[in-house]
């Protein structure tokens, strides 16, 4: 019982859940505005990590300016792939009548081209780098300094984000799009900009995320997909479109998988991560924060 | 007349040259692209090293002839339900004339139909599960040593050389590591001496052990075992470090021989205890520490002790019987099932498809090297305890 | 069948027919590499036939359609010399069955994404349960040894992508089928209409797993080991879906279409060149979403109208 009631669980479950929040978001901002189901989002998360490897390993550029080169790049992928892509997706009716499901195959195709090009670049061997990984004490609580990185990194990119979305006019411009896509059309709101800079921020997240990701654990062109997987549990936890929403979801999904498998065991973890995806998708599918869904 | 001679000495001789220009076509296929191809990338370098080594010997004795080799390569894509097309690939359309195995136990295992349909002999390497007795030896042998249920038995017996009293034990829901525990646990409670006071399973894909490490820290255990994969061997020791969790015995039961946990680890890899038989630093094999070398220097950093290890011991026994008996399958099979090859790992001699003249070892890393620590008749160093993680 | 019925359906027939002359030979005249790849062109034709049947046709795009092959493989090696061979295909298809209305009650009432990623998610939830039962059972992997031969397995397969793509062309125009594609085009209307959507996807959904969970079962014998996590994989799901989109899902042409263009692609590629083979994959998979997004049989009849449409 002590354990469950550790600062480490805590603490572990925690920095778990700014890391799944922080890919979260950018899947869902880009679900919400423009209801794409992006599966290759794992993928940039990937992307990301290997910028930091290259840079630090080759380059000597420290993880913490990757913090800012890495989103950068993801930024003008994301721009990139929306103006070739989705724009043409978008724009044909006959394709947009069945968004989610084209956005799926497309995104499914492109998680498969970066696997397989980063595999032909840097071939599929697991990499690594040692960055500030000395161990921090605060009271009973032990974590290595690039886990408390991740953790602050994390939580204030999401915490940033939101109040972006709460008190930019850009932010509510997004807010807008995601509640009502026509009428945002009719009041003015640039739709297609709105778009490129939601896949900017959307990708550069998800870098961000990568850069995090590569200094606590190794990387190989396939480590994508867990990330996706749990980013999909988690906004459909919170409801899709919900960005509140997704912090929400991060945090239960953290705290199942850390204090769930504490409470039964580790050999459930992921019956019991899916288990409660499922069970939340059959009870409340618009996700715990979100409104009914109207049938479409 | 003497031109007749000369024609004569000739013919004579054409046959001969011709077969020494004949290449010969070794095929194999291994995961280059999928989620085992990290894992595979070890093996596949030995026997990338292997072929430069061939090309710039000018190819391989075969029966006395050497000839040059022609290397037909396929990727499984990880999926080992593609091994017995690709290796019916290579014995049918191909045409090989030698294979090599592919890499990990559900490969090998998946290709023996086809290997017993064609009667084509193959000299397995990573691949470690007593199911291997299970096969019907003849088309398929087994280098390692590494069988779990020597091993949990050699375990134990280490453990209690050590002095372990209580044993933590975190296992992985994969097969390897499975059979590892199903093994262990038995021998645990026939010795009688232990008392296990952490006995966890985990899934794959999971990402976090603070739970179960805490548990593992608070019963503060002699040995700490983790039957682990490399990704959350990693995991494992990263989360141990962090906790400060030290206890004198440390088992991490596959990934530290990759050079990867060196360089991630580095000195806190020392005093971990991982399953293996083989180390440059063994004097007993002359062969052991120039194969180092070679791989350090085409490869910038040493092989794996294990993978990389056994697959050029398969090499090597492939190699000294071809050079014996030549091509022919019946002839290689009886070579191979009976003669004692020597090899970087020492002596390798198979009684039906096992390897029974290596035992069963375990390595452990000091300053950097993996030493053989168990049992004492093929140790080069001593066992020490864990040093307390260096958390800086 | 009348006479004028008999007409409508000889290309279909003639088609068949076809298809089981050139296995007949492949079987007999073949070499081993070749009954090998005709294997896996009748395997993938069987699951996405099947796959059609039920996504195809209604919309709901299934992504873990591999739980029932999973299924299928892993009732094959609990019966594994126990069972006659062909009760354990009987019974892997039945318990596939089983195993999608179980599932299928509950989700179909969920729609759009959500049953997509639904899906995905019960498909993986399954997986670990199974790696779970098989963790408590001390198994760690299985082997099966002894199993038939490549042709008998090809034999079987070949017949169960006769059923299946049988199964969809009758679907297809029947009343069942036509209500399942009312509901793809407009659900609330169909309802209206007086289709009785749940039972009617609930029914399809059913028989959509079953001949997955044969090929499963059949597939097992093939790769003469079994393993949770590769049996239950989600690459099967994806891989259906590719070929669905590749070849077009509307008819049965279109799996058809996708699965020897898949095969081929990857016969030519995968031997030189495996990364690039996916990343070509990749590039194709995208290409024909955003040009041809009814897949190529939707293509070739388009053309067939003559001109753009």
């Amino acid at each position: 019982m002590s354990v469950l009631l550790s600062g480490q669980l805590l603490a572990a479950a925690l920095a778990l859940a700014s890391l799944y929040a922080l890919v979260a978001m950018g899947l869902n901002l880009v679900y919400g505005t423009m209801r794409l189901l992006n599966i290759a989002h794992g993928e940039f998360v990937m992307l990301g990590g290997y910028v930091t490897y290259w840079s630090f390993t080759h380059l000597g550029i420290s993880p913490l300016l990757s913090m800012l080169i890495a989103p950068a790049l993801g930024a003008c992928l994301g721009m990139l792939i929306y103006l070739v892509l989705f724009r043409r997706l978008l724009r044909s009716p006959k394709l947009a009548a069945r968004v989610e499901a084209n956005s799926l195959l497309i995104f499914f195709g492109v998680s498969v081209i970066f696997q397989n090009v980063m595999a032909l670049l840097f071939t599929s061997t697991q990499r690594g780098y040692v960055y500030l990984d000395q161990v921090i004490n605060i009271g009973n609580v032990a974590m290595t300094a690039n886990r408390l990185i991740l953790f602050g990194v994390a939580s204030s990119a999401c915490l940033l984000c939101l109040a972006f979305f709460r008190y930019t006019r850009a932010g509510s411009a997004v807010r807008a799009v995601i509640q009502q896509r026509d009428a945002s059309a009719l009041v003015g709101i640039d739709i297609d900009r709105l778009n490129i800079m939601v896949f900017a921020l959307g990708f550069a997240l998800a870098a961000l995320a990568g850069v995090l990701v590569s200094m606590v654990q190794e990387i190989t062109p396939f480590i994508g997909f867990p990330f996706t997987i749990s980013a999909f549990v988690i906004i459909t936890l919170g409801g899709l479109g919900n960005l509140f929403g997704s912090l929400l979801g991060a945090l239960l999904l953290a705290a199942v998988e850390v204090y769930g498998t504490a409470i039964i065991s580790s050999s459930f973890r992921s019956i019991l991560v899916y288990g409660v995806f499922i069970a939340v998708l059959l009870v409340k599918p618009e996700g715990l924060l979100g409104r009914a869904v109207v049938a479409r | 007349m003497k031109r007749l001679l000369l024609a004569a000495i000739f013919a004579a001789a054409l046959p001969h040259l011709a077969s020494a220009e004949d290449p010969i076509k070794i095929g194999y296929a291994i995961s280059k692209t999928g989620p085992f191809a990290p894992a595979a990338q070890t093996q596949l370098n030995a026997y990338q090293l292997w072929a430069d080594k061939v090309a710039a010997d000018g190819g391989i004795d075969v029966g006395g002839v050497k000839r040059p080799v022609q290397f037909v390569v396929y990727d499984d894509q990880s999926d080992f339900g593609k091994a017995p097309a690709i290796y019916e690939k290579l014995i049918t359309s191909d045409k090989v004339d030698l294979l090599l195995a592919p890499w990990g136990t559900p490969f090998h295992f998946s290709i023996v139909g086809i290997l017993e349909k064609y009667h084509f002999p193959v000299v397995g390497n990573s691949a470690a599960s007593t199911t291997i007795r299970d096969v019907k030896p003849g088309n398929i042998w087994f280098t390692t040593s590494a069988i779990p249920d020597h091993l949990a038995s050699e375990l134990v017996k280490m453990m209690k050389s050590a002095g372990v009293k209580t044993v933590a034990i975190n296992t992985l829901q994969l097969p390897f590591s499975q059979e590892f525990k199903k093994y262990l646990m038995p021998a645990i409670e026939k010795d009688g001496g232990f008392k296990v006071v952490v006995n966890e399973e985990y899934a794959p894909d999971t990402k976090d052990m603070t739970a179960t490490l805490t548990k593992i820290k608070q019963a503060a255990p002699d040995a700490i075992l983790s039957l682990s994969y490399p990704p959350d061997s990693v995991l494992f020791m990263k989360q141990e470090r962090e906790l400060g969790i030290n206890a004198p015995f440390q088992l991490v039961l596959i990934g530290p021989t990759d050079h990867f946990f060196s360089k991630i680890f580095g000195s806190n890899l020392d005093g971990t205890i991982t399953m293996g038989h083989w180390s440059p630093a063994q004097a007993k094999w002359p062969k052991a520490k120039p194969f180092y070398d070679a791989y350090f220097k085409k490869f910038n950093e040493p092989p794996d002790y294990l993978d990389s290890a056994l697959a050029w011991m398969s090499i090597e026994v492939l190699e000294q019987a071809v050079k014996k008996v030549g091509l022919d399958k019946d002839k290689l099979r009886q070579e191979i099932a009976s003669d004692t090859f020597d090899t970087i790992n020492g002596p390798v001699k198979f009684n039906g498809v096992e390897n029974v003249t290596t035992p069963t070892m375990y390595l452990q890393f000091q300053k950097g090297e993996a030493q053989i620590i168990w049992p004492a008749s093929e140790e080069t160093a001593k066992m020490i305890k864990k040093p307390a993680w260096s958390q800086n | 069948m009348k006479r004028a019925e008999t007409r409508r359906h000889l290309p279909f027939i003639s088609g068949l027919v076809a298809a089981v002359a050139a296995g007949a030979m492949l079987v007999t005249w073949g070499d081993e590499y070749a009954v090998g790849v005709g294997l896996t062109l009748v395997m993938w034709i069987a699951l996405v036939q099947s796959w059609a049947a039920f996504s195809g046709l209604s919309g709901y795009i299934s992504l873990g359609h591999a739980v029932f092959y999973g299924v299928g493989a892993y009732v094959m090696v609990a019966g594994w010399q126990t069972l006659p061979i062909w009760l354990s295909v009987v019974a892997a298809g039945l318990a596939a069955g089983a195993v999608a209305l179980l599932l299928g009650w509950p989700s179909l009432r969920v729609r759009g994404p959500y049953f997509v990623i639904l899906t995905f998610g019960l498909a993986e939830f399954v997986k670990y349960i199974v790696v779970s039962i098989e963790a408590a059972l001390g198994r760690n992997g299985r082997l099966l040894i002894g199993a038939p031969g490549l042709r008998e397995l090809f034999v079987a397969m070949l017949f169960l992508a006769v059923l299946s793509t049988t199964g969809l062309y009758a679907l297809r125009r029947s009343r069942l089928g036509t209500g399942l594609i009312a509901i793809r085009e407009d659900e609330i209307a169909a309802e209206a209409v007086g289709v009785n959507t749940a039972r009617t996807k609930l029914v399809i959904f059913g028989l959509s797993a079953i001949v997955p969970g044969m090929v499963g079962a059949l597939m097992s014998l093939r790769f003469t080991y079994f393993e949770p996590m590769q049996s239950f994989s989600p690459v099967t799901s994806f891989t259906i879906v590719t070929i669905a989109v590749l070849g077009g899902s509307d008819d049965v042409p279109g799996p058809l279409l996708g699965t020897v263009f898949l095969v081929a692609l990857s016969e030519l590629l995968w031997a030189r060149a495996p990364e690039l083979y996916m990343i070509i994959l990749g590039v194709l998979l995208v290409g024909f979403v955003l040009f041809a997004p009814e897949g190529i049989y939707g293509k070739l009849r388009s053309w067939g109208r003559g001109g753009a449409r």
